[in-house]
């Protein structure tokens, strides 16, 4: 199972060029597409969704245009957008067993296990016959990937499910995730580096509409390693240093600044050495 | 600090298109304001531009137009709330004072700019070249701004201060929305109430207000009297801007900057902790079965539409209009089928059409709110990316939609229709027909209104948002009612069709259903292409151009859809065929403006051969052959014609009825004839005799006529043959010479085409028409001798005694034969009757007795013996103080409700279902209509059958206010004083009210047409007569009057061919008048 993006671009009628030629081979497991905000992450969700249409390349499913023949694909597909409301004044049973007749689930008794199991799945059992329009921002997350789970999906893209969530929330948003990933595409897309750490198998970065970097987590890690350095100077220094060396992060720890640099060589200077992160790898790819 | 939100508030208002969307619109209507809103009302004599006319019509575009006030003074306050930057804004350093003044300032403003349209558009149509100039008073700008600032601003300021609190009080945009109806809805409420001065007060809209302003004054005076802040008005401004400053100032205390920042009740979050407990870890995700089968769609359209239908059920805001609906509809309804003052029964029919108009407004408002509502529904509350992502069928979603609109329509009809029943309970009345209630709404109204909507959703795929949807549907509206009146109504192409016609207890819908069905079958065809339609343009995913889509159509269109339109496409050319073969095929269908031309050159060719000299009918013998399940008939006749000229004729001229279907055929005369075929388009043929016939001479003249219609025709309004309740008299039958009736006789249209002025009656001295009784009178008197056969449920009534009835061959046959000769106009009615019969004698000694007869539909016998009362009391009244009755027997005839009249034939008067049938009759408040009525025709039979008036001015005179007058004598004798008073109230009433409206009022002596003259005025004044000179000397006086002039053996009658007038009448009255009456007399009845 494969998905195939080829050359995709999309420039939006404002002049704003926000996929240019954007290629990636993802295959079973959790992908990871990392990237600031405004590079292009939702817009590229959105097409792989089928909900918008590029203006040039294509993405195929296997053997299915993604782009030509949406009806097959969303057969398959399951989305957690990053914004998404819903009705206030229904359960969460009901409208779940809603999004399930729209999967094409119609046999009433296959939707209501599939229904009570994901209710339970995203603990929201206790709940669900409380008005959506009470939920909090974690809960509604939770129905969100409650529906995009509905029909067993093996196409599922989640847009940026952790921002808003608090860390508990977030953790256990993860495990749930986790076991999903085994037998389908998951793509998950985020602007938090731990986010990919902690859960993808593969991971790309994209910027501004390209995609920079793309590989194993932890070879990209790899390639890093023994180059990073960092140092703990004055706020007043900061600009000069950012002259000097190839600064790639600036912190805080404790109030103070500290800058971390790619070296190829030890700079001295009062540098010391770190292993690099993924975070490093994310900073070096994005603040060129 | 107020005035940079106030120039804020403004400076975004006046970017956005709504504004220009508004002011365009109201621009425009304005142009066609006045027309609009007085049209099929009229003017009478007050000009087009009076400053009266301008305000009413102002008045009635601010009450249209208040959604608009409603959605511009609305949203200020809401839109810091939709956009969240209340957060942002509210903790600045601004006041309440500041905050709330500027907005509502800055909106304000751009109402009153938006409002200008107005006054603009109403000033631009003044101007167009449509108004004939005698319609118009000189332009003068101040009479509509004047009017604008008294009737409308004050509106508006009201307006804009309820909704701007109620936006701001309740920060929901669906309140914003339905307010402007609550106000209409109030509107309509004010009128229920009695007291005019209240009435006036209470009217939002200042359209009674303006009535009771114009109260003192005359029609001619109204034209200049302009439109001040006086009296009523001035009560009325004062009353509701105080109401409007109250609501202002509760709203500004109850508003605070930190209660629209927190959460409209009922949003609490949920506790948190309740939903902390451990997932299940283990607990495996069964995979479900995912179907796209057919049978799957059908499930899933299923579940949607409960779902959808569900939504709508729990929306606030249809409650809310249902709610008032019911009770506005209710509270209107107090008053059913209203005739002369005296509610009917209530009969289901009535009820029903009584819902059907008040409930139409809800309906629509609920069609144009929620088509808007549901399409949009998930885009608005961006749940849309969750299902646009699944493989749901767009089709089968908006179908559902749809589904679920239909289904509310549903509930609300069965609402209504429980309503109904509870008002006939409550009435004492218990005939429900439950299948008619299902037929009035389900029938009759629910496909017009599933094809607006489906008009409606296809108008909101293609727009930008639900707003300009809505709009859009409303424009489509407006154009579809205007181009009604422009002539553009063939069933074909006029979306929708037309509406079913009168429900009759007598024949059910007729023969209007079948046709209405295929139409609307046809139609509804068209809407399901329109769904699919909609659905391939519809938004799926993020926003894209509608051309865009309209691009991206071929993706959307699989297989089984494109199956789906060609089938639908095919049964629609099948069944537009269908149609078209029938109307315009197996029928002739004519335009406006093809009839006009007819007309025209009808009157142009044939005009000048109008008192071209003609034998007179003298003898008519028939065999009439009805088939009342084909709606057809078989004639045989045969006409005696009688020179009665001066001179030998050669040539007579013979005009069938123009109508299709119809054939004359045989046309044989005695002694031979040849046929000038020259204007055999007007079916009007010359025979050349072969013999002249000489003076004092009569010949025969067969013929033979048939009718048999074929399919159905476009205008299906013809109701003389139908099923039951057949009902039509000679002016069928062939008739000699030209006929004046199918002259053009709007006067605007006939100026189009320089044809003379057309008077209703000819001019009081006119030598050709004193010689005829009625237009075209082809006839002094004739002998009829008719039978008819029907079928064999029903019984055949005409004029004359019936001498003999059998049956052959399975049907019904009557021969009637009168005794003498009787005036020729007679009628013949078929029908499954009920018969109630008596007698009269007027004395128990030599007269013969007169056979009685009342002929009715069972079920009607609410008021059989009122008439019967009547009959008997008429005939003794006038027979003892008048003349003796000349036939032996009278009848009254039961025909169907299509019209609703009573009319008086030799010995036969047949009588409208809604006329007397059905009244309910109180005798404590109510006066007894049913018996007066009879009174009245029964008085014809001397006023207009012993006696005729020359067809001249005034002709009404002897024959409708002198029946007044019987009828009136007659109620006198069997009821006490009060009832005639409260008749003549009645009468007065409707006279006032009558003459406002009319742009002539002759005296009585010289009436046409004016049918307020001639019975209201005419019975009031007759009444004084008699209370003046005593009820003796006027009954001499007609008397007299009848011994003279009455046909063929009047004292002076015969000795001339004319016929007597209204001088000739006045004079017998003058005779029995004292000297220092006379100009009383003069006063009543020439002044």
């Amino acid at each position: 199972m494969k998905l195939t993006i080829t050359d995709l671009s999309k420039t939006y009628d404002n002049g704003v060029q926000a996929l240019q030629n954007v290629s990636l081979e993802i295959s079973k497991g959790m992908f990871g597409l990392l990237g600031p905000n405004g590079a292009g992450k939702s817009t590229l969700m959105r097409t792989i969704a089928t909900l918008q249409d590029a203006d040039g390349g294509s993405i195929f499913l296997d053997d299915l245009d993604v782009q030509a023949q949406k009806h097959p694909v969303r057969k398959v597909l399951g989305y957690l957008p990053q914004q998404f409301g819903v009705y206030p004044k229904m359960t969460a049973e009901f409208l779940l067993h809603h999004f399930a007749v729209l999967k094409g689930i119609t046999n009433k008794s296959d939707r209501k296990e599939i229904v009570n199991a994901l209710l339970h799945k995203t603990n929201l059992y206790e709940v669900r016959k409380r008005k959506l329009g009470g939920f909090s921002g974690g809960m509604k997350q939770r129905f969100g990937i409650a529906q995009a789970l509905l029909n067993s999906p093996t196409l599922l893209i989640i847009d940026e499910p952790t921002a808003g969530l608090d860390p508990k929330e977030r953790n256990r948003f993860y495990n749930l995730l986790g076991e999903i990933a085994e037998d389908a595409i998951v793509i998950l897309s985020t602007h938090i580096v731990d986010d990919i750490k902690e859960l993808c198998t593969q991971m790309a970065i994209i910027n501004k509409g390209k995609v920079v970097l793309q590989g194993n987590p932890l070879q990209l890690i790899e390639q890093l390693n023994g180059k990073v350095y960092q140092k703990s100077i004055q706020r007043t220094e900061v600009a000069a240093y950012k002259k000097a060396y190839q600064v790639v992060n600036d912190k805080l720890f404790l109030g103070k600044p500290i800058i971390q640099i790619i070296s190829e060589e030890n700079p001295g200077n009062g540098f010391t050495a770190v292993e690099a992160t993924l975070e490093e790898v994310y900073f070096s790819q994005i603040n060129n | 600090m107020w005035y940079e939100i106030f120039k804020f508030e403004l400076g975004y208002r006046i970017r956005r298109p709504e504004a220009y969307v508004f002011f365009a619109f109201l621009f425009l209507f304005s142009i066609m304001g006045v027309d609009f809103i007085f049209q099929g009302v009229e003017i009478g004599l007050m000009k087009k531009n009076a400053p009266m006319v301008i305000a009413k019509t102002m008045g009635a575009i601010t009450g249209l137009c208040m959604v608009m006030v409603s959605m511009v003074m609305g949203v200020p306050v809401l839109r810091d709330y939709q956009y969240n930057t209340e957060a942002l804004l509210f903790v600045n350093p601004i006041t309440k004072r500041d905050y709330l003044l500027g907005r509502f300032l800055g909106s304000f403003t751009v109402l009153l700019l938006i409002f200008s349209g107005l006054p603009l558009g109403m000033m631009l149509g003044s101007q167009m070249s449509w108004h004939p100039e005698e319609d118009m008073l000189a332009f003068n700008v101040l009479s509509y701004l004047q009017t604008f600032g008294v009737v409308v601003l004050p509106t508006l300021l009201f307006g804009a201060a309820v909704f701007f609190v109620t936006g701001m009080l309740s920060k929901k945009l669906l309140v914003v929305y339905t307010q402007g109806v609550v106000l209409f809805v109030i509107f309509l409420l004010t009128k229920a109430i009695t007291n005019e001065y209240l009435q006036g007060l209470l009217d939002p809209f200042s359209l009674t207000t303006l009535t009771q302003f114009a109260k003192g004054f005359t029609p001619v005076e109204l034209n200049n009297v302009p439109i001040s802040l006086t009296g009523i008005l001035l009560h009325s401004t004062l009353f509701w801007l105080a109401l409007g400053s109250l609501i202002f100032v509760y709203g500004y205390r109850r508003f605070s900057f930190s209660a629209l920042a927190s959460q409209p009740a009922g949003k609490t979050k949920i506790d948190l902790s309740v939903a902390e407990t451990a997932p299940l870890a283990d607990l495996k995700i069964p995979v479900a079965l995912v179907q796209d089968s057919f049978q799957a769609q059908c499930i899933q359209l299923l579940e949607l539409s409960k779902y959808y239908t569900l939504s709508l059920l729990k929306e606030t805001s249809f409650w809310a209009i249902a709610i008032c609906g019911i009770i506005i509809i209710l509270i209107n309804s107090v008053n059913l089928g209203t005739v002369f003052g005296v509610d009917s029964y209530p009969k289901t029919y009535f009820i029903i059409a009584e819902l059907q108009e008040m409930s139409m407004f809800f309906f629509i408002i609920i069609l144009l709110f929620y088509s808007g509502e549901l399409v949009w529904k998930e885009r608005d509350i961006q749940q849309y990316v969750l299902n646009d992502a699944t493989p749901i069928h767009d089709l089968t979603s908006l179908a559902s939609k749809f589904i679920a609109l239909v289904n509310i329509y549903i509930v609300l009809m069965l609402t209504l229709m429980l309503s109904g029943i509870a008002f006939q309970l409550y009435s004492g009345y218990y005939d429900f027909q439950l299948g008619l209630y299902c037929s009035g709404f389900f029938v009759e109204i629910l496909p017009y209104l599933m094809l607006y909507t489906l008009a409606a959703f296809f108008f909101q795929v293609v727009s930008k948002n639900k707003f300009i949807g809505i709009f859009l549907t409303l424009v489509f509206f407006i154009v579809n009612i205007a181009t009604e009146f422009l002539g553009f109504n063939h069933s074909l192409y006029k979306f929708g069709g037309k509406p079913l016609g009168v429900y009759s207890e007598m024949n059910g819908y007729g023969h209007f259903l079948a046709p209405y069905l295929w139409i609307k079958s046809y139609w509804m065809v068209f809407g399901l292409l329109l769904l699919v339609l909609s659905a391939v343009l519809i938004h799926r995913g993020t926003a894209t151009t509608l051309w865009r889509r309209i691009k991206g159509m071929r993706h959307r269109i699989t297989p089984p859809l494109r199956y789906t339109v060609v089938s639908l496409l095919s049964l629609f050319l099948l069944l537009g065929s269908y149609i078209f073969y029938n109307t315009n095929i197996l029928n002739t269908y004519w335009t406006n403006a093809q009839e006009q031309v007819f007309r025209v050159r009808y009157e142009q060719e044939l005009k000048p051969l109008e008192y071209f000299p003609q034998p007179k009918i003298t003898a008519v013998q028939l065999d009439l052959e009805l088939y009342p399940e084909e709606r057809s008939y078989i004639l045989e006749g045969t006409y005696t014609l009688t020179n009665t000229t001066d001179s030998p004729i050669q040539e007579v001229h013979i005009q069938k009825r123009i109508a299709s279907h119809l054939e004359l055929t045989d046309v044989v005369f005695e002694g031979g004839a040849t046929v000038d075929h020259r204007y055999a388009e007007f079916d009007y043929t010359i025979y050349q005799l072969l013999q002249p016939l000489e003076v004092g001479d009569f010949i025969r003249m067969d013929f033979k006529q048939t009718y048999y219609p074929k399919g159905f025709e476009e205008d299906n309004s013809d109701v003389q043959l139908v099923y039951n309740g057949t009902f039509f008299n000679n002016t069928l039958f062939p008739s000699l010479g030209y006929n004046n009736k199918y002259e053009l006789q709007d006067e605007d249209e006939r100026a189009v085409y320089d044809l003379p002025e057309r008077a209703d009656k000819a001019k009081i001295d006119n030598p050709n028409e004193l010689v005829n009784a009625r237009s075209g009178g082809d006839s002094d008197g004739l002998t009829l001798d008719i039978s008819i056969g029907t079928s064999k449920e029903q019984t055949a009534v005409t004029s004359g005694q019936l001498i003999k009835q059998w049956t052959d061959q399975d049907r019904n046959y009557f021969h009637y034969q009168t005794a003498g000769p009787i005036i020729n106009f007679y009628s013949i009615v078929s029908a499954e009757y009920e018969v109630q019969r008596d007698r009269w004698a007027f004395d128990d000694s030599t007269t013969e007795e007169v056979e009685l007869a009342i002929y009715y539909h069972e079920g009607h016998e609410y008021n059989i013996d009122r008439m019967m009362e009547g009959m008997k009391a008429s005939l003794s009244y006038y027979s003892e103080h008048f003349s003796p009755y000349q036939y032996q027997q009278l009848s009254i005839m039961e025909f169907p409700r299509y019209a609703s009249f009573a009319q008086s034939f030799p010995a036969a008067i047949p009588f409208s279902e809604s006329l007397g049938f059905v009244l309910d009759i109180d005798d404590e408040t109510d006066v007894d209509m049913a018996f007066f009525v009879t009174a009245h025709e029964v008085a014809h039979q001397w006023f207009g059958m012993q006696v005729e008036g020359a067809n001249v001015q005034g002709r009404n005179f002897i024959l409708e206010t002198l029946s007044q007058y019987g009828a009136l004598m007659v109620l006198k004798s069997a009821y006490p004083q009060e009832k005639v008073d409260q008749f003549l109230e009645l009468q007065k009433d409707i006279y006032e009210k009558e003459r406002r409206k009319a742009t002539s009022e002759p005296s009585l002596a010289l009436v046409e047409n004016e049918d307020f003259v001639h019975y209201n005025k005419g019975a009031i004044n007759m009444y004084r007569l008699q209370q003046l000179i005593g009820e003796e000397r006027v009954n001499r006086a007609l008397q007299r009057f009848i011994t003279d002039w009455r046909n063929y053996q009047g004292e002076i009658k015969s000795t001339t061919r004319r016929y007597p007038t209204s001088n000739d009448l006045l004079e017998y009255f003058r005779a029995e008048t004292p000297e220092d009456l006379q100009g009383v007399v003069f006063e009543l009845f020439e002044g």
